[in-house]
């Protein structure tokens, strides 16, 4: 990160220390990379995108985050295991973690993210300010 | 073998008793009758001839009148009075000849009158004339015993009931199974008159045929019993005859009870197979549509995770885009027809997965109108802006059944809008609930298909508008998911499906059509109560 395009914003290297880290694991490259975009539009999150299920438990003991963005449906390896994997290892158990998923509808999660059986949801297609929202209040 | 012939044949053989006090004349009886087949006994006086017929029960006694201890009448009458000895038979000998002395005689029961001085050939023919008599009696009565028994024994063995009737209508003879039929003791039946018998058809029965009718039948009659519940029975009053005249009548019983019962056992067979058949028939239904339901929510899946994925991506790039372009009126534009595409897709797609899942219930009891107004109350506002007005007319006496309120509450909620949609502006939305008996004019192609029948009581829904009806062309149609009447991105195509789905879920059935005075009907039938 350092030495890259970013050392052109002064003020986002200076904040740096201070920005949490979100983790984005779908099997969309597409849809990490919007994600990541609108998140870093806001200059206070530091994101990283994973687009295989199986990579994402390495992804988070190396990145550490703040918060994980899991896909529900990866061909490889569900959001539903990794959460399981999350919740099993002691280093990575306290980190928050949100589901994506296309099944969901909003009808069920209303605006924004909802709690299904003691798991948060989120529900695609999410918008911007959604988006925004979830992750303020779960991680300020 | 010989022995047993000859022992049958002397018990068959008469015993004669013959008394008198001289023994010159007993000696002329005597051998007037000996060499006869019969066993001659002697007594010469009256209390010698009491004791000797007292013990050995002679057929017939040769009795003289005129003597010295007990005469011949006092000897008869004790013989007569004495049931023991009393069907002996009596000839008196004497040397009277007057008229009096033989009436008095035949008036204590003799059988004839023999007059001194005997002539052997004469008493012994008398004698051989009563023998026979009494040998025919005795044949007769040992007949008739046979009969009895055989008659006894067929009786018995009957499982219809016999009672006999003499020709005053008193039962004569009664039979074990008559006895159990009518539950009473075969003396307390045979101390009956008709007019003890019940019911009235029976008594009329049995009056008929002891007039003068063949017989009398009753396929289907309810015979009291005393102490128990009525007996259903078949009965045949038959008359016994000779020649024309009537002597009586045979009343034969018939318990229908076991028929009865098998029948009934049959009936509630058939009722049960009915009912199974039925319910496999609609466990059939549930499973086809529960496979369609099942190919369909794998489809609405996979087709969910496929358009949802590039809406999100075009959402959340659009979203970038909006924050790090300058916006004018123009792009401004843009981005809201395309947020509004967007919309579209993903309420399209949400539809889909809403049919889909919609496949189970969560199951409480509620009351069908409190249903029925909540979901009245989430368009009461726009109702009110199109002037529509609300004409509800429920029945307050339709019982709490299990139901998932929520997902019914979607259902009128689709009603109501297609009806509100349908009306545009001023009209009237009718609404009534009842708990009724169902006809076949109630039953819809829907209706039929869930299993109603003609007869059940069900809890019917109608939902009515003032609009311009169904087009009879769309009527078929009306269910397929993405069949939309409505302008492009206002109806999903999916409300009448889901409506359909979750009423069917309910096991109740929806029929849609029109109302004789026009507009469009959707007719609601629910079961009163989930079993």
């Amino acid at each position: 990160m350092p030495g890259g395009p970013a050392c052109s914003q002064a003020a986002g290297d200076s904040n740096h220390v201070n920005k949490k880290r979100i983790l984005l694991v779908d099997d969309e490259p597409a849809l990490t990379r919007m994600m990541r975009l609108n998140l870093e539009q806001t200059g206070r999150y530091e994101v990283r995108e994973e687009n295989r299920g199986a990579s994402a438990l390495a992804a988070a003991r190396e990145f550490m985050p703040h918060l994980i963005f899991l896909d529900v449906m990866m061909p490889d390896m569900g959001g539903d295991e990794v959460a399981e994997a999350l919740d099993e290892d002691p280093m990575l158990q306290r980190i928050t973690y949100v589901f994506l998923t296309a099944i969901v509808t909003k009808r069920e999660t209303g605006t924004g993210a909802a709690e299904i059986s003691g798991k948060t949801f989120l529900a695609k297609p999410v918008r911007r300010d959604e988006l925004l929202s979830v992750v303020e209040q779960l991680i300020g | 073998m010989g022995e047993d012939k000859r022992q049958s044949g002397d018990a068959m053989r008469p015993t004669v008793l013959l008394v008198d006090d001289m023994a010159a004349n007993l000696r002329v009886l005597y051998e007037s009758l000996n060499g006869s087949d019969y066993r001659l006994l002697i007594a010469n006086g009256g209390a010698e001839a009491l004791k000797v017929a007292r013990r050995a029960r002679p057929d017939l006694i040769l009795l003289d009148i005129m003597m010295p201890d007990v005469d011949g009448f006092e000897v008869c009458r004790q013989l007569k009075a004495d049931p023991s000895t009393a069907g002996m038979g009596v000839i008196f000998l004497s040397a009277l000849d007057a008229i009096a002395d033989k009436v008095k005689g035949l008036e204590l029961g003799a059988v004839d009158y023999v007059t001194k001085p005997f002539h052997p050939e004469e008493v012994a023919a008398r004698v051989e004339t009563h023998c026979k008599i009494v040998r025919l009696e005795r044949q007769l009565a040992s007949r008739n015993r046979e009969l009895k028994l055989v008659r006894d024994r067929i009786l018995n063995a009957m499982v219809e009931g016999v009672v006999g009737l003499d020709a005053d209508g008193r039962a004569s003879f009664v039979n074990p199974a008559a006895v159990r039929m009518l539950g009473e003791a075969a003396e307390g039946v045979l101390a009956r008159d008709v007019a003890d018998w019940d019911p009235a058809a029976l008594r009329e029965a049995m009056s008929r045929v002891l007039a003068g009718e063949e017989e009398v039948t009753i396929r289907d009659l309810v015979l009291p019993r005393t102490g128990g519940e009525g007996l259903p029975a078949e009965l045949r009053v038959a008359a016994i005859r000779e020649g024309a005249v009537t002597r009586g009548a045979v009343l034969v019983l018939r318990d229908l009870s076991e028929r009865r019962q098998a029948q009934a056992a049959l009936a509630q067979t058939s009722d049960q197979l009915r009912e199974s058949h039925r319910e496999l028939k609609e466990a059939q239904m549930q499973l086809i549509q529960a496979a369609k339901l099942e190919s369909v929510g794998r489809l609405a899946a996979g087709v969910a995770h496929e358009v949802k994925n590039p809406l999100a991506i075009v959402q959340l790039g659009m979203d970038y885009l909006q924050q790090e372009l300058v916006l004018e009126a123009t792009t401004t534009r843009v981005f809201q027809d395309m947020q509004q595409a967007i919309s579209r897709a993903d309420t399209v797609v949400r539809g889909l997965l809403d049919f889909s899942r919609e496949r189970q219930l969560d199951l409480t009891p509620a009351a069908i109108n409190d249903i029925i107004d909540a979901s009245l109350q989430l368009v009461r506002h726009e109702l009110n802006q199109r002037n529509i007005q609300v004409d509800t007319d429920l029945d307050p006496g339709i019982p709490p059944r299990p139901f998932d309120a929520d997902k019914l509450q979607q259902v009128f909620l689709n009603l109501f809008m297609n009806a509100m949609h349908a009306v545009g502006h001023d009209g009237t939305l009718h609404i009534s609930s009842r708990l009724r008996v169902l006809r076949s004019g109630d039953l819809g192609a829907q209706a039929r298909e869930a299993g109603f029948l003609a007869g059940d009581t069900a809890i019917c829904v109608l939902v009515e508008d003032t609009g311009p009806g169904i087009n009879p062309e769309n009527l078929a149609r009306l269910f397929d998911p993405y069949f939309t009447t409505k302008p492009i991105g206002e109806g999903s195509g999916l409300g009448l499906p889901v409506t359909r789905n979750i009423v069917t879920l309910h096991r109740g059935s929806i029929d849609l059509g029109n109302r004789p005075g026009g507009g469009a009907r959707a007719a609601l039938l629910f079961r009163p109560e989930q079993h």
